[in-house]
């Protein structure tokens, strides 16, 4: 509640242009694979979209873009899949899981994440080299393939015996914030979202990616016409407004 | 044994034999779903590529180790709960059982409070002291199945030293024997059945060990990186390597299962 309030008041034109007073007839349930690093901003988005479709049960599955495309691929119940990069998504048109094309409806850049007080005086990705231990996603995961575009981009080389692999990005974090890695390479925004216990540093713009954000409809959905309104409104001013304020870009 | 022969599902009603059936079927189910996912021809050739077979060299070498720490710690706990009387001792057992019931993953988070470089309890001293860093390490590894393996071990040690009838070691100490030799004479004799089968369950728990172990040591290609974690992120980007090694977990589980039917549940039944 108090989330929601603070997150209205920081939002005025939003709320006004679409004023919440309209109570949507859609019912059943609606089940969205998203993302972790979508965590914080599909679970405001979900709790908004409640609001006005009051009569549908919205269901998050989170988890890395990679084992959601293999959750949807052998038939687990899905609506929406939205994903970190669009090669995922692309594999499930390939498979015939998503008919439409995937709208893309964010943007993230990859960051350095330290522990706080950045003992180890990192500066940049080439500083990367001098640490013991570095936590990178999985090599399939988006996050995992990003990471190793920037450290590519860098023309940096880290020793696979230096890398903990985490499961998602949220693990991949979590091994700098409570265990022993000396960094991370994670998205802008999970680093954001972690600031009490991280301290991020900014990869410029030459040695960065730009992890393209798309959300498509999952053929064979029992509710499609749930899915369409979730997706819609992720793409609306309103659903923008939430995704900026957790920090993700324009597309 | 005598009542082996008596008239065998006269008084059995029929829900047992509806819901053992269905036990049964679920167990094995999965199972039979396994095995047909292997691709069989290409088994060896997966098993023995490189990050599959750096993974079961490195969990075969753990798995060992620790279930000898288990083995050369648990013996002397499981005494202490099965033999000496004292205040609190259920609750020291009930202590000692907690890695059993806890989330894996808790377990490593535990263990990251207390062995942990940066934030732990004694990691610090450990690596000022001794230069010894736990977390990312293979012998991070090692403290993590022990830590999950132990109690397996304990509670089957402790119900083995329960049951042995004191009696054969106050003859054995009426004869003569002191302290250790009747240990080593008597009680380990009578206690073997009881320590192979928590030395076994303590394995296959080391082995099969996960989530403590991504937590804690981390999960570094070759490094730290053991069978189960390799599977789980071998499913996406290799799947039939994924099924390979799953298979050959459940091959070597099914092995200790066959070597212990003799000493463990034939003796039993």
């Amino acid at each position: 509640m108090v989330v929601a309030v603070v997150l209205a008041s920081l939002l005025p034109t939003a709320v006004h242009a679409s004023p919440i007073v309209e109570v949507s007839k859609l019912k059943g349930d609606l089940t969205i694979s998203a993302a972790t690093s979508l965590t914080d901003a599909f679970t405001e988005l979900a709790k908004q979209f409640r609001k006005v479709n009051k009569g549908v049960k919205v269901r998050l599955n989170f988890g890395s873009s990679s084992t959601l495309i293999a959750q949807v691929q052998s038939g687990a119940p899905s609506d929406i899949m939205a994903s970190a990069d669009l090669t995922n998504l692309e594999k499930l048109v390939a498979s015939g899981n998503v008919v439409v094309t995937p709208k893309v409806f964010a943007r993230n850049t990859m960051a350095i994440a330290v522990k706080p007080g950045n003992p180890k005086s990192v500066r940049s990705v080439a500083d990367l080299t001098s640490l013991s231990f570095i936590a990178l996603c999985g090599k399939t995961v988006p996050c995992g393939v990003y990471a190793s575009s920037v450290l590519t981009r860098a023309g940096v080389v880290i020793a696979e015996s230096k890398v903990t692999r985490g499961i998602d990005v949220k693990a991949t974090l979590s091994a700098v914030a409570n265990g022993d890695a000396d960094a991370a390479i994670v998205y802008r925004t999970d680093v954001s979202a972690a600031k009490k216990t991280v301290v991020g540093i900014d990869i410029p713009s030459a040695q960065n990616v730009k992890a393209m954000y798309g959300i498509a409809p999952i053929r064979g959905s029992k509710n499609p016409a749930n899915a369409k309104a979730f997706i819609d409104f992720v793409l609306s001013e309103q659903g923008w407004q939430i995704l900026k304020s957790f920090g993700f870009q324009r597309p | 044994m005598s009542t082996k022969k008596r008239r065998v599902g006269a008084e059995t009603p029929p829900f047992v034999w509806v819901g053992a059936s269905c036990a049964l079927l679920f167990l094995l189910l999965p199972l039979v779903g396994l095995l047909k996912r292997v691709a069989w021809s290409g088994i060896f050739g997966a098993v023995t590529s490189g990050p599959a077979s750096e993974a079961l060299r490195l969990s075969l070498i753990t798995s060992v180790v620790a279930t000898m720490i288990a083995l050369v710690l648990g013996l002397p706990l499981a005494w202490v709960l099965a033999r000496i009387e004292f205040r609190g001792r259920s609750m020291v057992r009930a202590l000692v059982m907690l890695p059993m019931v806890l989330p894996p993953v808790v377990g490593g988070v535990a263990l990251l409070g207390a062995y942990g470089k940066s934030n732990g309890l004694i990691g610090g001293w450990l690596f000022d002291v001794f230069g010894l860093q736990l977390t990312f390490s293979p012998l991070g590894v090692v403290v993590a199945e022990a830590f999950v393996a132990l109690p397996f071990l304990v509670m089957a040690v402790e119900s083995g030293l329960r049951s042995i009838d004191p009696r054969f070691e106050e003859s054995a100490a009426t004869m003569g024997l002191g302290p250790s030799e009747r240990f080593r004479k008597v009680t380990l004799r009578l206690l073997a059945p009881s320590l192979i089968a928590g030395v076994a369950v303590a394995w296959a728990r080391a082995l099969g060990e996960f989530g403590a172990t991504i937590t804690f040591a981390g999960n570094i290609e070759g490094r730290t990186q053991t069978t189960p974690l390799a599977v789980y992120l071998l499913l996406e980007s290799d799947p039939e390597a994924a099924y390979a090694l799953s298979f050959v977990l459940l091959a070597i589980c099914v092995a200790v299962l066959v070597a212990m039917r003799g000493s463990w549940m034939g003796r039993r039944s």
